[in-house]
């Protein structure tokens, strides 16, 4: 597990979803990295069920239960800006135990699968983001497996990241700045991950130039 | 043999010789002669054939006579070219064309040309035996005879004053942590930590560093059954390449006489390596080069370097 680094790469103006993701995978190819089977990441939200929150007098808190197919037997659970807890697999049978505790909204999964590439050790995932059955958007997933401390080799990460998304490079992902010198884990890029997919459902008001 | 050598070239017995070849032909004739000649007239058939055969083996017997005796004196001849210290080769020496021919002088020099380098090969040879740059005696890869009979001392240093010397150096690099085992028997085996960088694995025989493996700080370094893992090597490139480095280092920092300033040398070196992902390229100021960071270190200014851009 290395420092990852978790990014949009807005549509292509004029272009499908679909075709950007070619023509970004295409430049990847050029570059000499190999095609190393697919990923998925998957995320539903739950909220604090209504009995709970009269009681309590507390706002509703929204929960994130995720997937990420690179750690097959884990499920990871988030809090936006709160505390997180990785599980095994189980965890699902669990939270369907707590109904009357958290209920998942409705229509609410959105997930990300695509290719992963190696170059070099590097691990790029391109993927495309869906809800339910439409294309939301793109994320780049670029992890660089030999380091374990975010701060060391965010330089060489951003200097990676723009030989193949050139203007659309990213800035540091806000956990890098959590805590300098720590040891960067796989729930730092589930947190980036569930950023990320929050930014793209509150885009999907907005109608995008070229999103079918 | 002593008959053989004290004759030489023995004129007496050249002479004797030769005129023993001419009684060899002149009785070998005699019997061709007989032979030519058949048999002569007799009053009876028989007669005829007993005096033919008579004298047939009468010529037959001087011949052998005489070969015996040519074999005789030749042995009191002996081989000119016996005592000559180029063998057959001195025989050049009778070759009347000098001036077309030089071969016999060219051959003399030759030979005294290879005599002095066989000599001062000798000399040689033994001035670097005394002052041995090998790093240690079972890899000279010689037979056991000639190897020196004592190991050189630095091989044989108590393990306390290892101990001392690597302790030592643990302490002068705060970033670095050194843990010293010895899980074979005497020789010690290290493992490095460097920050959050990178994990070495330091195999040495005495105070010399035989075999050093790099691999990342999130990389296991222990076998299955908890033993230090020396053999596998890094699953990312950028420490298979520091590996190869750091081999290349322990050729580059030899002091045969004080092993515990190559030790020290070779691990401050290695401590450069703090800012792996974070030096860019002295030479071209990029991080990446065919996506590994600057790998190679300066054996001097322990500048970075990506491995093509260092001169
Ligand atoms: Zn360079």
């Amino acid at each position: 597990m290395g420092v990852t680094c978790v990014s949009q790469m807005p549509v292509a103006e004029g272009k499908s979803v679909q075709q950007t993701v070619e023509l970004l995978t295409r430049k990847l190819e050029m570059l000499g990295a190999e095609k190393q089977g697919t990923f998925c990441v998957d995320c539903e939200t739950y909220h604090t069920a209504a009995s709970t929150l009269g009681s309590q007098g507390q706002a509703g808190k929204l929960m994130y239960v995720m997937h990420n197919s690179e750690y097959p037997l884990s499920c990871f659970a988030l809090f936006e800006n709160g505390p997180w807890l990785i599980a095994d697999t189980n965890f699902d049978v669990l939270m369907v135990k707590l109904k009357g505790f958290f209920q998942s909204a409705k229509a609410s999964k959105i997930e990300t699968r695509g290719t992963r590439y190696q170059y070099c050790d590097f691990l790029v995932k391109v993927g495309t983001v869906t809800m339910g059955p439409s294309a939301r958007g793109i994320s780049v997933e670029v992890e660089y497996g030999p380091c374990v401390v975010a701060s060391d080799c965010w330089s060489l990460l951003l200097e990676f990241l723009q030989s193949f998304l050139g203007s659309h490079t990213p800035g540091a992902p806000a956990v890098f700045g959590n805590r300098h010198d720590a040891v960067y884990g796989p729930a730092d890029t589930m947190i980036q991950y569930m950023e990320l997919f929050n930014k793209i459902r509150k885009q999907q008001q907005v109608p995008v130039a070229g999103i079918r | 043999m002593a008959d053989v050598l004290s004759v030489g070239v023995n004129l007496e017995a050249f002479a004797q010789a030769i005129s023993a070849i001419q009684a060899l032909r002149s009785s070998v004739s005699r019997v061709f002669d007989c032979l030519k000649d058949g048999m002569r007239n007799k009053e009876t058939l028989e007669g005829r054939e007993k005096a033919f055969i008579a004298h047939f083996q009468d010529n037959l017997h001087s011949v052998n006579r005489d070969l015996n005796e040519l074999e005789r004196l030749s042995n009191l001849v002996g081989k000119p070219s016996e005592n000559h210290p180029l063998h057959n080769s001195g025989l050049l020496s009778l070759d009347p064309v000098q001036d077309k021919t030089p071969l016999y002088s060219q051959l003399l020099q030759a030979y005294k040309w290879s005599n002095k380098l066989q000599y001062h090969a000798g000399l040689a040879s033994g001035l670097l035996n005394q002052q041995s740059l090998k790093r240690s005696a079972n890899q000279m890869g010689v037979s056991a005879k000639r190897r020196p009979k004592a190991q050189p001392t630095t091989l044989v240093l108590p393990p306390q004053y290892v101990d001392d010397v690597i302790s030592r150096i643990d302490r002068m690099f705060p970033e670095m942590s050194i843990h010293l085992s010895r899980p074979n028997g005497t020789s010690a085996m290290l493992l490095v930590t460097l920050g959050k960088v990178l994990k070495v694995i330091v195999v040495m025989r005495s105070l010399f560093i035989d075999r050093t493996i790099v691999r990342g700080y999130s990389e296991n370094v222990y076998t299955e059954d908890g033993k230090l893992d020396i053999w596998s090597k890094s699953n990312y490139q950028v420490f298979q390449k520091v590996t190869d480095h750091a081999t290349t280092a322990l050729l580059h920092y030899q002091l045969p006489q004080m092993p515990d300033v190559v030790v020290r040398s070779f691990m401050t070196w290695l401590r450069s390596y703090i800012k792996l992902f974070q030096a860019p390229c002295q030479r071209c100021g990029k991080f990446l080069q065919d996506g590994l960071p600057p790998t190679w270190r300066d054996f001097r200014t322990l500048e970075a370097f990506h491995d093509t851009c260092r001169q």
